[in-house]
């Protein structure tokens, strides 16, 4: 049995809608429609009020003030079952998928009452599936699935629901690029159905390629609302950013013969059961190089991470630093060989947010002598250490004794970067140091890096933008299920390649390049 | 022959309240939520079907005062944990104390200390026509109290709602990923304010089983920890309504062996004391010996509504 959808409406407007958070303004004044048949892009930075205004009318929030019309009559969005009524559907930036779950249960959960007819439910999901071409077992348990399958299941739970507008929250940040491509293919199907679609995203490119009309937003407001004919780059990324940013200059690295120095890991491997989760990894990091790791998370790039930083145990293979075997040292020995590592999620790996700033960063010196004086914590100093980091790294913050969780995302990273900055004498691992940040903290972040590459630094660049790893990498690797698919130079790499590698496949024209020896000759 | 039947059908019976307990900790685990509050339940069960059969002469006003006085402690539970988003673990303790006080209390005010304990008479085991003539079966099965044949249809009900239709769906996916409830339209709070009070009702039954069905009397340590028993049983049948059977029958035949063993006042080396502690040292080495648990992924975790 399933419930009856009113999604014959032709349009929405979203009319003076104001949401505040505590002291923050997340939405203000906020005035637009969506129609049938338009595909409507949703242009901001990270924190702009994308996603919040979405979830209003997805009846995730409430509006503090203004009002919702579906053609011309005010309706009230209470709960998402509401906004489901009105055949809204919304897929969340991070899945709301059961792992331990069939994709049948998942599609169906919600939307069906009393006893599950589960042939029946599993038939009109292959149906669904079939219908727009996605490749989807229905019997698979979801936690199974890759990320860019998992996403196929989240459109076609919306579509179970009958759903007649689509928002999707930056829907392509976890797909290779041909998947993207497929998504987009899905995007203009569904929108000649007569259907519309709301598209979430920061990146420009997506924009003009998918969008029929923009709305730009920045710190909560709309800034343009434009048609895709209208306008152009230029003109869209000042409506979004509304002041300029210098990207930081790179110089090209010099391939010195650099002998042992640097990090070696050979022969790298680590399973979990039948799981490789790291396979036969091996690769030369040379002092004052940037190697950027492309792939699609959760390919093993954080188990490289932790092997490198004495975090996880390995299984055979061997890391060596500068010279030294990393292999039979402890964790607090990989730190005081000089090792950096600003880990993915720094909520969970690297920051306690209800400490304040100093002592996040005394964490990781609290055996260092010079940061202690008679077994105690030498205030003085730590608070002088930390005042020395909020003006070399720019933190934004009242002072070292705040609580670092009452940092903005990009203060918060920017004070990793400063604590890790302090301990890489050898060596700086980064994994996705950007995610999240608007672009100003992008920047300070990039020119760091490119700062520590100049000073000498060896630099492991894991991330999933592709325009981060081609702007700061000398060498790219591209990680698929625990594997290397070969190192590069930048100019071997385009988007269409890369894309192949993530996805598991060497393209023909580099079978040849993808073996490290060669590129230690190319370079 | 007759005494291994005996032992047998007297297992059965001490599986049933062990069996109401532990599904009901499924159906509500698999939610999220563990009832660490279910000693208690049991507790307020035994001494609400002591005393409402006691007062009104019918083990029927037992059994409705004991579900109404498990649902009231539930409530609270769910309140506590649900809504205030307290630790589940630190408020059932609490809870637990305060029920066996409160059971104390009131059982003194209301008859005294008398100089003899109070008796009720207990449930009569029902023989069913026919059935009951099996041999051995027959005498095992179908020979018990009214709250063991209920159970019966209790366990292939609870499997078929779990698995089989969209309230089970949505309280599997809640105890895996509210979010995933939420977004779909399902309220996170209410599937749990639910299965909690679906576990004070059953666990009343439980618990007025002991009183009830097997001693015919209240006192204070009547349940022994059997609701615990009951609660590590539902881990160690997987969370699976299925698993919850063999363990409380394991459990059950322990107290059954023990019990037998008490009347002949243990035997050769082992005390009497060994068999009285027989089924806690079962849930002891069972518990530790058990391996990869499909646990529920947000079990005990608090649903915090982003942004709200």
């Amino acid at each position: 049995m399933r419930e009856e959808v009113k999604g014959n409406w032709s349009e929405i407007e979203i009319r003076n809608v104001s949401k505040y958070f505590a002291r923050v303004v997340a939405n203000k004044d906020v005035n637009f429609t969506i129609r049938k048949g338009e595909v409507l892009a949703l242009l901001g930075e990270n924190g702009a009020g994308k996603s919040t205004i979405m979830k209003i009318l997805y009846g995730l929030y409430q509006a503090d003030e203004g009002s919702i019309l579906f053609d011309g009559k005010e309706e009230r969005i209470a709960n998402p079952k509401d906004a489901m009524r009105f055949g809204i559907g919304m897929i969340q930036q991070h899945f709301s998928l059961v792992f331990a779950h069939t994709v049948t249960e998942n599609v169906i959960l919600g939307a069906m009452r009393g006893i599950i007819p589960y042939a029946k439910a599993k038939e009109q999901v292959e149906s669904l599936a079939s219908r727009y071409g996605f490749d989807v077992d229905a019997d698979a348990l979801v936690g199974d699935l890759d990320v860019g399958v998992q996403q196929k299941v989240e459109i076609i739970k919306a579509l179970f629901k009958q759903t007649t507008l689509l928002i999707m929250d930056e829907p392509t940040a976890v797909l290779t690029p041909q998947e993207a491509d497929q998504l987009m293919e899905f995007v203009r199907q569904f929108v000649a159905d007569g259907h519309a679609v709301v598209f979430i995203t920061h990146k420009m490119k997506e924009v003009m390629e998918i969008a029929d009309r923009i709305i730009v937003m920045r710190d909560g407001r709309i800034s343009g609302d434009l048609r895709k004919e209208d306008t152009n780059e230029a003109e869209l990324s000042r409506l979004m950013i509304g002041r300029d940013i210098v990207a930081p200059e790179k110089v090209d690295f010099e391939g010195r013969d650099h002998g042992q120095l640097g990090l070696i890991v050979e022969n790298l491997s680590l399973s979990r059961g039948k799981v490789k989760l790291l396979d036969d990894i091996d690769f030369h990091l040379r002092p004052g190089e940037v190697l950027g790791i492309a792939g699609v998370s959760g390919n093993g790039q954080e188990e490289l991470c932790e092997t490198i930083c004495g975090i996880r145990a390995f299984d055979s293979g061997s890391i060596v630093l500068d010279g030294v075997d990393l292999s039979e040292l402890s964790l607090r020995e990989h730190i005081d060989q000089g090792i950096g590592y600003v880990p993915v999620d720094r909520h969970r790996d690297a920051m306690i947010g209800s400490m304040s700033l100093a002592e996040n960063i005394y964490l990781k010196f609290s055996t260092h002598d010079d940061w202690n004086r008679h077994g105690l914590i030498d205030a003085n100093n730590l608070r002088q250490k930390t005042l020395e980091s909020i003006e070399d790294f720019d933190i934004r913050a009242p002072g070292p004794d705040v609580p670092a969780g009452n940092l903005s995302g990009g203060n918060q990273q920017k004070l990793i970067l400063a604590r890790e900055m302090r301990l890489a004498k050898k060596l700086l691992i980064l994994n996705q140091p950007t995610r999240g940040l608007d672009l100003g903290a992008i920047n300070n972040i990039h020119t760091t890096v490119l700062q520590a590459r100049a000073e000498g630094l060896p630099v492991l660049l894991i991330s999933t933008e592709l325009s981060e790893i081609f702007a700061l990498s000398d060498r790219i690797a591209v990680m698929y299920k625990g594997r290397f698919m070969g190192i590069f130079l930048p100019r071997e790499l385009n988007t269409e390649r890369i894309g192949l590698l993530m996805a598991g496949i060497v393209p023909d024209d580099l079978a040849h390049v993808a073996d490290e020896e060669i590129r230690a000759e190319v370079v | 022959m007759s005494v291994v039947v005996g032992i047998l059908a007297r297992a059965l019976t001490m599986s049933t309240p062990l069996l109401y307990g532990s599904l009901s900790e499924v159906v509500a685990e698999r939610s999220g939520m563990m009832v660490t509050a279910i000693e208690g339940i049991f507790l307020i069960g035994a001494w609400g079907g002591f005393v409402g059969t006691y007062l009104w002469g019918s083990a029927l006003y037992g059994i409705l005062l004991a579900m109404g006085l498990g649902v009231v402690v539930a409530a609270v539970y769910a309140f506590v944990t649900v809504t205030m988003r307290q630790h589940q673990v630190v408020t059932g303790t609490a809870l637990n104390i305060l029920v066996a006080g409160l059971c104390t209390y009131f059982q003194r005010v209301l008859f005294g200390i008398p100089t003899s304990p109070l008796k009720i008479e207990r449930l009569p085991q029902l023989a069913i026509p026919l059935l009951s003539d099996i041999p051995i079966l027959g005498e095992v099965f179908f020979n018990q109290n009214i709250l063991t044949y209920i159970m019966y249809a209790i366990i292939p009900l609870i499997y078929f709602v779990l698995f089989r239709t969209s309230t089970g769906l949505a309280i599997r996916s809640t105890g895996e990923n509210p979010v995933a409830s939420d977004v779909a339209g399902i309220s996170v709070n209410f599937v749990r304010y639910m299965t909690v009070l679906f576990s004070g009702l059953m666990g009343g039954v439980a618990g007025a089983f002991y009183s009830i069905g097997f001693l015919g009397m209240f006192t204070a340590g009547i349940i022994g920890g059997r609701g615990w028993i009951a609660f590590a049983i539902c881990f160690l049948g997987n969370w699976h309504p299925f698993g919850a059977v063999v363990g409380t029958l394991v459990f059950g035949l322990a107290e059954s062996i023990s019990i037998y063993m008490q009347s002949l006042g243990g035997a050769g080396f082992l005390p009497n004391e060994f068999f009285i502690a027989l089924p806690y040292i079962l849930t002891i080495v069972l518990t530790v010996s058990r391996r990869n648990f499909k646990v529920p992924a947000k079990l005990g975790v608090p649903y915090v509504k982003e942004g709200g």
